[in-house]
């Protein structure tokens, strides 16, 4: 793929996923959907981040991940059946909206205590390293996982055992209601100094700015096996929730289509280059809004799991105890 | 014991190496109990890890490892300080499998000595098992006797979901018994009925299991004394086998009373097999404090404890 299809191809990501999200919320407005965590602003450091990795490394994703598992190629059916929680989510319906998971692509289901799946990534790298792999482990994470500590955990695990593992703070901002200032006294990329790892920041709403800085501590990361802190400042344009109201706390914004949105950054320069013009944009938007509206309503359709799923998977085989109260409540 | 888990675990790693050992001090070192001695000398460091003093780490690490292909037996020091590590346990490897859909599952035996009789206080004596058997997705083990922990660890290495591995460190060295050589299992999720009777049902596992046993021959009581060995899921029918011949139970165990497994099992007997009892169920436990450093003999069950609960069920007739 040439630089032109890479960055127009990621472009289309992103609008997907912007048209995704936002379908999404108003579906939750309506009542069709029942809770969502929306992605909007952090599309460009996570397309940007996906453009430089392979097929088979392992990304364990927070549940504010959509752009990157569409760019890695998870269909729209995949995340809108697991927002409904319907029987063909690969999660049986298990988890609330946003907590995916999608083997077939490398990426680990969702949980939702944040930073928590920071140490397995290290345990993920550490098989890699054992087995003399050449792939990587990228893990994601808010500002506000980097006060916890499994943040702390991880990071010292990877940096002590030379561990091939990319920390991705997608520093939005905001951690709920608490701003960046309030989480941590030093700038999150910082940190990486006192684990004894490469540590750097990155403009994080700039699709070709994290592409170049991805792709580069990528590199390093897979050739030497030593993990890297990368913090991708941005912003998240929406609420930490559909159940959170942000005016309460914040007067800030980033309004979607001002010139700080990163689709409008990325729009800007792929114009510039000369990769994109107007006409190609609204098709793409058109695009992905006719995708989004028709898999949305066919998935709409799928029916709920059957009761009986409820008891399966909780180990690989079941036990008395778990038998007997399914034919109590069944 | 020591030597029962130590030569299991040389044996599985020498014919698989995806088993990798993790936690602290365990290889130089050997673990402060020594039950890991000789392994990293054996197998590399590699394969038996020293690992940063993180509980928390030592599990989620090993519960990636995991979900990665290997068979991760980390070892927590004391279970008491594993409480940094609960989160991991609670919500990464006792739900792996569900919340994935059966995606991803957690291939891990996590190791750790627990309860009293060592004089070890607040923060070397506990015994936790109850909080783990409340959490679905985990299997809770506990073994009694040499013999039964190389079965139990042998199936364990097997086994494709999270285990807590409760060591009783008061038997790590006190208990011997005749191990074979040869490869063998102990069935996850069965009892075994380590003496029998008819008026008298013991329900136990873990320490206690050589305590009432020693109470049974000693007072010639004629009672059937179940070692539960798995503890979650605990073996339902060889306890309702032995009270609806019985009629009797008393339950021992190391924990508080108050939640303890004891009120699961109780509640198990009264459900099932009411018609059958002929007095109460009863507890001999720890009490609901800490656990007492000075003190411990007050605190753990012995066997006065037991006779009394013998003589108050022998009034129902």
């Amino acid at each position: 793929m040439d630089e032109k299809e890479m960055f127009v191809n990621a472009y289309r990501t992103m609008v997907l996923a912007r048209t995704l999200d936002k379908k999404i919320v108003t579906a939750q407005r309506q009542g069709r959907v029942g809770f969502y965590t929306p992605t909007m602003g952090q599309e460009a450091l996570q397309v940007g981040m996906s453009m430089a990795l392979e097929k088979d490394d392992l990304i364990y994703e927070y549940y504010r991940d959509v752009p990157f598992m569409l760019h890695r190629g998870v269909p729209v059916e995949t995340l809108i059946d697991q927002i409904m929680g319907n029987s063909m989510d690969n999660e049986k319906g298990r988890q609330m909206p946003s907590h995916y998971s999608a083997k077939e692509y490398n990426f680990m289901s969702v949980q939702s205590p944040v930073a928590t799946n920071l140490p397995l990534a290290a345990g993920a790298a550490y098989a890699i390293k054992y087995r003399k792999k050449k792939n990587i482990v990228v893990t994601t994470f808010g500002d506000g996982s980097t006060s916890t500590p499994d943040f702390h955990a991880a990071m010292n695990m990877a940096a002590v055992f030379d561990l091939p593992v990319v920390f991705l703070c997608e520093n939005n901002k905001w951690a709920i209601s608490l701003p960046v200032e309030k989480q941590t006294k030093v700038e999150i990329w910082k940190k990486a100094e006192a684990y004894g790892m490469r540590g750097l920041k990155v403009d994080g709403n700039d699709l070709f700015a994290m592409y170049e800085v991805a792709k580069a501590e990528v590199e390093k990361t897979r050739n030497t096996g030593e993990p890297v802190l990368i913090e991708a400042v941005s912003y998240r344009m929406g609420p930490h929730s559909t159940s959170d109201d942000p005016s309460k706390y914040r007067t800030d914004t980033i309004p979607e289509g001002s010139e700080g949105d990163p689709i409008v950054i990325a729009e800007k320069k792929l114009k510039e280059k000369g990769y994109i013009d107007d006409a190609q944009i609204e098709k793409i938007k058109n695009e992905a809004k006719e995708l989004v509206d028709r898999k949305f309503e066919e998935r709409e359709k799928v029916p709920p799991p059957k009761p009986e799923t409820m008891f399966q998977d909780v180990y690989e085989n079941s036990n008395w105890i778990i038998e007997e109260e399914k034919g109590d409540i069944l | 014991m020591v030597q029962a888990i130590n030569s299991t675990l040389d044996s599985f790693m020498a014919r698989d190496d995806s088993i990798i050992l993790l936690g602290e001090d365990i290889g130089k070192d050997g673990g402060v109990f020594r039950v890991t001695d000789g392994l990293q000398a054996k197998y590399g460091t590699e394969r038996v890890i020293d690992t940063p003093l993180v509980e928390l780490g030592i599990v989620g690490m090993a519960i990636g490892m995991a979900v990665s292909g290997l068979r991760p037996v980390p070892e927590i020091q004391f279970q008491d300080f594993i409480f940094t590590a609960f989160d991991q346990l609670v919500n990464q490897a006792a739900k792996m499998r569900y919340r994935s859909g059966g995606s991803y599952n957690v291939p891990m035996v996590l190791r750790t000595p627990y309860g009293g009789g060592i004089k070890g206080g607040l923060y070397h004596a506990q015994s936790g098992e109850a909080y783990f058997a409340h959490t679905a997705g985990l299997t809770v083990i506990s073994p009694s006797n040499p013999y039964d922990a190389k079965g139990l660890l042998s199936a364990s290495l097997k086994y494709n979901d999270p285990i807590i591995f409760l060591e009783p460190k008061r038997l790590y060295r006190s208990m011997k018994n005749d191990v074979p050589d040869e490869d063998y299992e102990v069935p996850i999720g069965k009892a075994s009925l380590v003496h029998e009777g008819d008026d008298l049902t013991f329900v136990t596992y873990g320490s206690m299991v050589p305590l009432v046993l020693n109470t049974v021959s000693k007072n010639n009581l004629n009672a059937d004394v179940i070692d539960l060995r798995t503890i979650m899921p605990y073996d339902g029918e060889t306890i309702l086998n032995s009270v609806k011949k019985t009629g009797k139970v008393i339950i021992v165990h190391e924990a508080p009373r108050t939640l303890g497994m004891g009120a699961e099992i109780s509640a198990f007997i009264a459900e099932r097999a009411i018609d059958y009892l002929m007095g109460p169920i009863l507890r001999v436990t720890g009490p609901d404090t800490p656990f007492p450093y000075r003190l411990e003999d007050y605190y753990m069950p012995n066997e006065t404890r037991i006779l009394k609960a013998v003589r108050k069920l022998q009034e129902y007739r």
